[in-house]
């Protein structure tokens, strides 16, 4: 049950993630291949904050402002070319995170990572703490799922969409497409930050090698094979993909072999995605187009 | 200390030379295909572990050959079995697909050799001294190497009727078409060169340092740079922009942490796209 309690706690934290990604992705058309490295700020801000003693409430938010003001900073140079540039940078910055993460020590303790982060609310680390950290992540969740689908449907998102349709369009329409663009970068830079300070406050460990180019793949994973663009989709997609990473380790692979799973998961992920853009790219959730 | 700083200099236009060779590939492959193919960086690291694989065998000199042919298959499939089928249905679904398959062939090599540093086995040897700054026998190589395919790229898009059409498709797709050029020849030509010439890359940087499985994304970023700089389809200023990257790497070492030697090309690409979106060299139009 504890171990059942715990794929939940993950997938719900990559709910969160999918959620801000598909904010970018599904509904502006921006291709953000370096989300993890707002996943990662949001997650070593948080942790920073509350190692220095400050309420660990007070450090989530702390971490999230963090990540949504370097997405803002990151968004005004690299949106105002087409996106394949935005692809382009977000990738380059997140590998760039991750060297700041690693070469920073005095801040950071680089590969050694940050041991020993609370967990808020005085819930206990370890086991015993599980069931209550899964109640405020199902919170969390389910906040920024609302949150998102009041985004979708408002003004504000149905612009979002004529964006990611034709930007010629938005812009005859007077809309303002580089600040639609830029603060949308900046919300979903701000909740890959909370997905991150979740996941930090959850493991209670972090270290650089936890923020890679494998976890940006498993989020567009987990958003496309969702839905782009829907509000089911992505949370959909967040269960299926972890659970299908638990799901791997219960096969019975010989202890030999145990070298070849990493690497043959990502030739999973790999593989679906391509699938997925050749025979399904709308994902199981079809965009509903009116 | 004006030597430390020629001998950077000299590190810096070596380096330059083979990650214009990547930039050079990905510049084609946009310039034809109008998309930046993210796989780009797998193809130097297979061109680079086939190698490995077929030294085992053969001497090295023979090696490269059959390790250059499989690079050149993979970047022919890559565009034979999906990206052709993705061309008209827009950038997103192209984008993400290119991304996943440089994720299932990086896996795929860590599969076969794992993720450990690999090399080719060749003996560090005493550099040759040209008043006072040194130069190995494997930098001269490099160097040479780069030179005599990018002289063979220039000769070809120059002087050949192939290197025409390519330039004619480049320029205007739909008026190339028209004209009655075979999209697929130049299509095939351009996926050959691209993946020929980010193998040749990738075998020089395993004969310099090793192999690794990261070295795809790591090279990548850096041809992105220096395509980023010569304004995008534009080959000879993705040239120049290598060689830029190189010398800018290989001198920010002297200021600050080696640490941060891959993250000079971010800075250069985000300042880039601050200052001068349509590239260093203005010799392009940008493409928006």
């Amino acid at each position: 049950m504890d171990y059942f309690f715990h794929i939940l706690v993950v997938a719900l934290v990559y709910t969160v993630f999918a959620l801000s990604l598909n904010m970018e992705l599904g509904y502006t058309g921006l291709y953000n291949f370096g989300h993890v490295a707002f996943f990662g700020i949001g997650a070593y801000a948080s942790a920073l904050f509350s190692l220095l003693g400050f309420p660990v409430f007070f450090s989530m938010m702390a971490g999230m402002i963090t990540a949504g003001a370097a997405g803002a900073l990151l968004a005004v140079p690299a949106l105002r070319l087409s996106g394949d540039y935005f692809g382009i940078a977000t990738l380059a910055f997140a590998e760039v995170v991750r060297l700041f993460f690693l070469n920073e020590r005095w801040l950071t303790k680089g590969p050694m990572g940050l041991p020993g982060i609370p967990r808020p609310l005085g819930i206990p680390s370890g086991v015993s703490g599980l069931s209550v950290y899964l109640f405020l992540c199902v919170l969390v969740a389910a906040a920024v799922f609302l949150f998102t689908r009041r985004i979708a449907r408002s003004p504000f998102g149905r612009a979002l969409k004529v964006v990611r349709e034709d930007e010629y369009v938005a812009q005859a329409l007077g809309k303002n497409v580089l600040s639609l663009k830029v603060r949308i970068v900046a919300v979903g830079s701000l909740f890959a930050g909370l997905a991150g300070a979740l996941y930090g406050h959850y493991i209670t460990y972090i270290s650089p090698s936890d923020f890679t180019l494998n976890e940006t793949i498993i989020v567009l994973l987990c958003v496309v094979l969702g839905g782009r663009g829907t509000d089911w989709g992505p949370v959909l997609g967040a269960f299926l993909v972890l659970f299908f990473q638990e799901f791997i380790r219960f096969l019975p692979i010989p202890v030999d072999f145990g070298r070849v799973v990493a690497p043959l998961q990502g030739m999973v992920y790999g593989g679906v995605l391509i699938l997925l853009m050749l025979r399904r790219p709308e994902g199981i959730v079809p965009e509903h187009r009116s | 200390m004006a030597e430390y700083y020629a001998q950077l200099i000299v590190n810096g236009v070596v380096a330059g030379s083979v990650y214009a060779l990547f930039a050079v590939g990905l510049t084609l492959v946009y310039g034809v295909f109008r998309f930046i193919n993210f796989a780009h960086g797998e193809l130097i690291a297979w061109g680079a572990y086939l190698t490995l694989l077929f030294s085992g065998v053969l001497p090295f000199g023979l090696a490269v050959v059959p390790a250059l042919f499989l690079t050149v298959l993979i970047g022919i499939g890559q565009d034979r079995y999906v990206y052709r089928s993705l061309r008209r249905r827009g950038r997103i679904t192209l984008l993400i697909a290119s991304i996943g398959l440089s994720y299932l062939l990086r896996n795929t090599l860590r599969l076969i050799w794992g993720s450990d540093l690999a090399s080719f086995g060749f003996e560090a040897r005493r550099g040759i001294s040209f008043f006072g700054i040194i130069v190995t026998r494997t930098q001269l190589t490099m160097a040479a190497a780069a030179l005599i395919f990018l002289a063979f790229l220039y000769g070809l898009l120059k002087f050949t009727m192939m290197g025409k059409r390519l330039r004619a498709v480049a320029d205007n797709m739909e008026l190339a078409e028209i004209m009655g050029i075979d999209m697929k020849k130049v299509g095939m030509t351009v996926w050959t060169l691209s993946a020929l010439f980010a193998g040749v890359g990738g075998i020089l940087i395993g004969i310099d340092t090793n192999l690794e499985p990261m070295m795809g994304l790591t090279n990548l970023l850096k041809a992105f740079a220096a395509v980023l700089l010569g304004g995008a389809g534009n080959v000879w200023g993705a040239l120049l922009g290598g060689l830029f990257i190189g010398i800018a790497e290989n001198l920010g070492v002297a200021f600050f942490s080696p640490g941060y030697k891959d993250a000079v090309s971010f800075a250069l690409i985000i300042l880039l796209l601050l200052f001068r979106p349509t590239g260093l060299f203005g010799l392009a139009r940008g493409v928006r």
